[in-house]
């Protein structure tokens, strides 16, 4: 660390905007932006070289209050405008963020594919358990018996969906969880996730304090995750297999997929050549 | 924390020990300065006058810190190799504050992160070898005490009514 001469480039507040965020004072989303400012700050990645894309709902804002490039999309469609860019544009850094209704219901199919086309994207998802943004209605990652919606008086019934499961049978490249409560870490995963070539998944257990506010005492029951990740799938498989959602703050999987990156011909033809590739 | 980290050793560098000064009040002036636009968003003026009020105090600490570091060529560290760990001792986690917070509850709140401040800077004296060190970290720590110091004057001078959680005339209420 002392040795490090390394001049600092940016500070956090640099990738912020002029906006002022409109969460509730306590919602974990803030804890979200500071980490993710404070993780392209410390990999001193020029704004004009980042983008963040979002859907729908409270932690879909982010793009709005960072400085760097943003798309607020359509509902649960992030992840295929972030594929769409990162695509054309393999230079860009590309963060998706969103949350968990965004993520995993309205747009759960795009999620499936997204890990299994394996492209280089970092998708951040604040999970909350609840869709807040539409006053508190029960989302895929909520527990069967929460009965706090009316639309749902007798709970869900329905076994919450597991999303690092899900992503890891999928095929994304790098899993983890981390905790709203702990932004410091959060940031050094999020360096981590986009360091790691693929689709990384990162968690986030991020309190809604206005329809959820029991998650507030999440910060008192997560836990900094034993072991160090695996690059083994199935390992990594059967320790979600026994995890109780709380083991926070570590990396779960690290593969070695190569990403998706179709190599595009420059080509001086006539729109005409191009059409007689895909001639039936 | 990274592999090799030096997190529980003693500060011995003048550099190491501004880079964390530095990046502590760095830290204080943006989160007093987002909690304090948070409460504006809300409409609870007090509170957000308390935050705003220590915005400018830790700005005026940074503007002269930068003034004493303009100079030098310091020793960049990574936010999680800090010899805190987690987040700097004078930034309040976000996740404590509530639009309903009362005037109290935050010059609580606050106190409790100065006298952080404070602890942080008196260890660093405490233990460190280099007299220049030793120093410094006395005069920033005596710098923490006077926002403790007008802190707990804040509390004492606070009544009931700055006890009692904000009123919220339209709160929150699932979707039927």
């Amino acid at each position: 660390m002392e040795n490090c001469a390394q001049k600092k480039k940016y500070l956090a507040k640099d990738y912020k905007s002029e906006l002022k965020p409109i969460w509730c004072p306590g919602c974990g989303d803030y804890t979200v932006l500071n980490a993710i400012t404070r993780a392209l700050a410390e990999m001193a990645l020029p704004p004009e070289e980042v983008a963040v894309v979002s859907g729908i709902g409270c932690s879909s804002r982010i793009p709005a209050y960072t400085s760097v490039y943003g798309f607020h999309g359509v509902h649960g469609r992030a992840l295929p405008v972030a594929t769409g860019l990162k695509l054309a544009r393999p230079d860009l850094t590309v963060l998706v963020t969103g949350g968990d209704g965004d993520g995993f219901s309205i747009g759960g199919n795009h999620f499936l594919h997204a890990c299994r086309r394996n492209v280089d994207l970092t998708y951040i998802v604040m999970d909350n358990q609840v869709y807040g943004m539409t006053k508190g209605q029960a989302s895929p990652t909520t527990a069967p018996d929460w009965e706090g919606s009316k639309l749902t008086p007798d709970g869900t019934g329905i076994n919450p969906f597991q999303p690092l499961v899900v992503g890891l049978a999928s095929g994304a490249n790098f899993i983890a969880r981390v905790s709203a409560s702990d932004p410091v870490n959060m940031a050094q995963i999020i360096v981590e996730a986009v360091r790691h070539p693929g689709f990384s998944l990162v968690q986030v257990l991020s309190p809604c304090v206005t329809f959820r506010p029991e998650q507030q005492e999440w910060r008192d029951i997560v836990r900094t995750a034993v072991v160090d990740y695996t690059d083994d799938a199935a390992r990594a498989a059967r320790r979600l297999m026994t995890d109780d959602g709380f083991n926070v703050g570590k990396v779960l999987y690290k593969g070695s997929r190569p990403p998706y990156r179709p190599e595009f011909e420059a080509s001086n033809g006539s729109i005409g050549e191009l059409e007689a590739r895909f001639a039936l | 924390m990274s592999e090799g980290s030096t997190q529980d050793q003693p500060i011995n560098s003048l550099g190491v020990l501004l880079a964390h000064a530095l990046a502590m009040e760095n830290d204080a002036v943006d989160r007093y300065g987002e909690l304090a636009d948070q409460m504006e968003m809300h409409r609870k003026k007090d509170v957000a006058g308390i935050f705003r009020r220590l915005q400018k105090a830790e700005q005026k600490h940074l503007d002269e810190l930068y003034e004493l570091t303009a100079e030098m060529d310091l020793p960049h560290i990574a936010p999680w190799d800090f010899k805190w760990g987690g987040e700097s001792p004078e930034a309040i986690a976000v996740d404590r504050v509530s639009y309903q917070m009362s005037v109290k509850g935050a010059v609580l709140l606050a106190l409790h992160h100065e006298k952080q401040a404070y602890g942080f800077y008196s260890s660093v004296a405490n233990r460190t070898s280099d007299g220049e060190v030793r120093r410094l970290a006395r005069q920033f720590a005596d710098e923490e005490l006077q926002h403790v110091a007008w802190l707990e004057e804040w509390r004492d001078k606070c009544g009931p009514d700055d006890e009692k959680p904000l009123d919220d005339p339209d709160p929150p209420l699932s979707q039927e």
